[in-house]
């Protein structure tokens, strides 16, 4: 499609611009002894219709990009077109005033525009050639603009294919192993194992439900943490204990989905998981400078080196490049593994918690589930 | 015959399904449970269970880890949850495994299976087994020793060097010496060569405990360590040794 052709208003404000050479070259022709409205009368119509000539300026610029083609072949081809375009509204324009010329008013006027021949010739070359400039530069205004969409576009399907990949990140070795403690609960325990059935119902459910959204309350990505880690305590017993501590207004703070559950799954299955007997998972968040701070602290197995931190890597790294890629250096995530403490520290930017409170009006964020009696600076986070 | 089995898996969850179906199964008795690997070595040591049901993912000592230290005494049936590197060797193998969650029936023909294999009297490949189960490693982090019951772990930069014997390898590691049904060759391929070399057909030298070498008569060269012991270096070791240092 024609890019001024196709747009009305594109083509109103292309027609004014050559209504206006139009008037200016009627001006000159004054000075040539053309009255005022013999020179309008005259040049009007073919200027009108020039414009459109002018259009094909487009097809020129179309066949021979600037990118693609050799100087030479521009030249030629801009040359070879405006030529042809000037020399049919040459015959346009003797057409035109010959029939003019029928009229007494404007016999005398066609002797005179004889003269202005050549003259009306280059200016129409002239304007064929600014056309078509000016179109080459729509061409590349409108591929930069292409390009930019098809890179937005980009961005969204990379986004989206994340956050898919992140939903099918639930861990076989959890979901197995899940199953295999309500297996084992069944025989001797049936309601324990109708606990954990619901827990990891809900567990899976909320992942699905979290990882459609942009951004979540943290209470909701806390009420997630906690289900994991209720469902890894069944599996695990006294080797995993948790300890949290939230600040109040923190957990009206809006986050992406799965920032934290991730970190969590990490502590777990790359630490506690690898220690004999155990250990504790700290968790600490706070508000700080218009930051969220997110301290995730646990034990791991020294002895098999740095394999820990490494090995945790995936969950870190997603969580990390996400983080990247909304809130750029906004955002931090500092990892360090010593002295046999793996402590992970996330700061997030809380500028958008005021969106939160009207998104709560509306649905209030579920309680979340992390049990820490046993410390009296550990509570349950309140509904904000 | 009846069967003496030890459950050895760190769920306290999974050893408890598994004592239930083996409580309907005839002709098998639950010698142990044990919570890790090195229970496991122990219960081994000291009860001589005919058979293992072998947890792949536990602390410290894996699955495959207590094979390699136990493996010839003792049948094994695997259990994981998932865990790819490890079900294609058991593939490979030809060796039993289950996979989490899994009914009675399942663990019951397992053991059938075992009971004919006791009764052929086949082994297990321990040392393959354990090599395709498990991702590669680009070398060793440290030596699993056995002695008896226990375990010794020994982390590589702690072992000074390595002395053949016959058929055992002898660790010397923190002023003590530590026992081990392998060769030299397989120890060779198992450490970072950039640390620890042959320089001798008996002996494997870490370089960090390397103070010096000496020349005496006839070209015999001998590495001289930091706490003044002498090991002798061979032709073919010296010339392992400079490419090393860069001579």
């Amino acid at each position: 499609m024609h890019p001024i052709l196709g747009r009305i208003d594109r083509l109103a404000a292309y027609l004014a611009v050559w209504l206006g050479a139009g008037v200016l070259l009627a001006g000159l022709y004054t000075r040539f002894g053309l009255g005022w409205i013999e020179a309008l009368a005259l040049l009007s119509p073919l200027f009108l219709v020039y414009a459109f000539v002018c259009l094909s300026a487009w097809y020129v610029s179309r066949a021979t990009p600037l990118t693609t083609s050799s100087i030479l072949r521009v030249l030629l081809s801009s040359a070879a077109a405006s030529t042809f375009a000037s020399a049919l509204w040459l015959a346009l324009a003797q057409a035109w005033i010959a029939a003019l010329s029928m009229t007494a008013a404007f016999a005398p006027a066609a002797d005179r525009y004889a003269q202005q021949l050549p003259f009306m010739f280059a200016f129409g070359i002239l304007l064929f050639l600014l056309s078509l400039a000016f179109h080459y530069v729509l061409l590349a205004f409108e591929s930069a603009l292409r390009a930019k969409r098809r890179q937005l576009e980009l961005e969204v399907v990379t986004r989206e294919a994340e956050l898919r990949a992140l939903r099918a990140q639930i861990d076989p070795h959890f979901l197995y192993n899940s199953l295999n403690s309500i297996s084992a609960l069944t025989g001797s325990d049936a309601a324990g194992a109708r606990r954990m059935c619901l827990l990891l119902g809900e567990f899976l459910r909320n992942t699905l439900d979290v990882s459609a959204r942009q951004r979540i309350p943290l209470a909701e990505e806390l009420a997630l943490a906690g289900r994991y880690l209720k469902i890894e305590q069944v599996r695990f017993g006294s080797r995993l204990r948790v300890e949290q501590r939230v600040d109040e207004d923190a957990a009206a703070c809006l986050v992406p989905p799965l920032v934290l559950q991730p970190l969590v799954e990490n502590a777990v299955t790359h630490g506690i998981a690898k220690l004999l007997d155990g250990g504790l998972v700290r968790l600490d968040i706070s508000q700080s400078n218009g930051s969220l701070v997110i301290v995730l602290e646990n034990p791991f197995d020294g002895d098999s080196g740095g394999a820990t931190a490494r090995a945790g890597g995936m969950g870190l790294d997603n969580v990390r490049n996400r983080l990247d890629a909304m809130f750029g250096r906004d955002a931090r995530m500092d990892v360090r593994a010593q002295d046999g403490q793996f402590r992970v520290e996330l700061h997030i930017p809380t500028d958008l918690a005021a969106d939160l409170r009207q998104t709560n009006s509306a649905g209030a964020a579920p309680r979340p589930a992390i049990s820490a009696e046993a410390d009296p600076r550990v509570r349950p986070i309140e509904e904000p | 015959m009846r069967l003496r089995v030890a459950i050895v898996d760190d769920e306290d969850l999974a050893r408890t399904v598994v004592r239930e179906y083996l409580a309907g199964i005839a002709d098998v008795e639950i010698v142990a449970e044990c919570a890790n690997g090195f229970e496991a070595v122990k219960a081994v040591s000291e009860l001589q269970p005919d058979l293992l049901i072998l947890d792949v993912q536990m602390p410290k000592l894996n699955g495959f880890e207590v094979l390699e230290l136990v493996g010839r005494d003792v049948a094994v049936v695997f259990v994981t949850a998932y865990d790819q590197y490890a079900i294609r060797a058991f593939e490979v193998h030809a060796v039993d495994y289950l996979l989490k969650p899994f009914g009675a029936d399942r663990l019951s023909a397992a053991i059938d299976r075992v009971r004919e294999r006791l009764g052929r009297g086949e082994a297990l490949p321990v040392r393959q087994l354990a090599a395709d189960g498990q991702p590669a490693q680009d070398h060793a982090r440290r030596i699993l020793v056995r002695d008896g019951p226990r375990v010794h772990v020994l982390p590589v930069e702690k072992i000074d060097y390595i002395q053949a014997q016959d058929d055992y390898v002898c660790f010397r590691c923190e002023g003590k010496e530590y026992l081990k049904e392998q060769t030299l060759g397989e120890l060779e391929r198992l450490l970072d060569a950039a640390r620890f070399v042959r320089i001798h057909r008996s002996f494997i030298l870490n370089l960090d405990r390397l103070a010096r070498v000496e020349t005496g008569e006839r070209e015999n060269r001998l590495a001289i360590l930091a706490d003044g012991r002498r090991l002798p270096i061979s032709r073919a070791g010296h010339a392992r040794l400079s490419a090393l240092l860069g001579q």
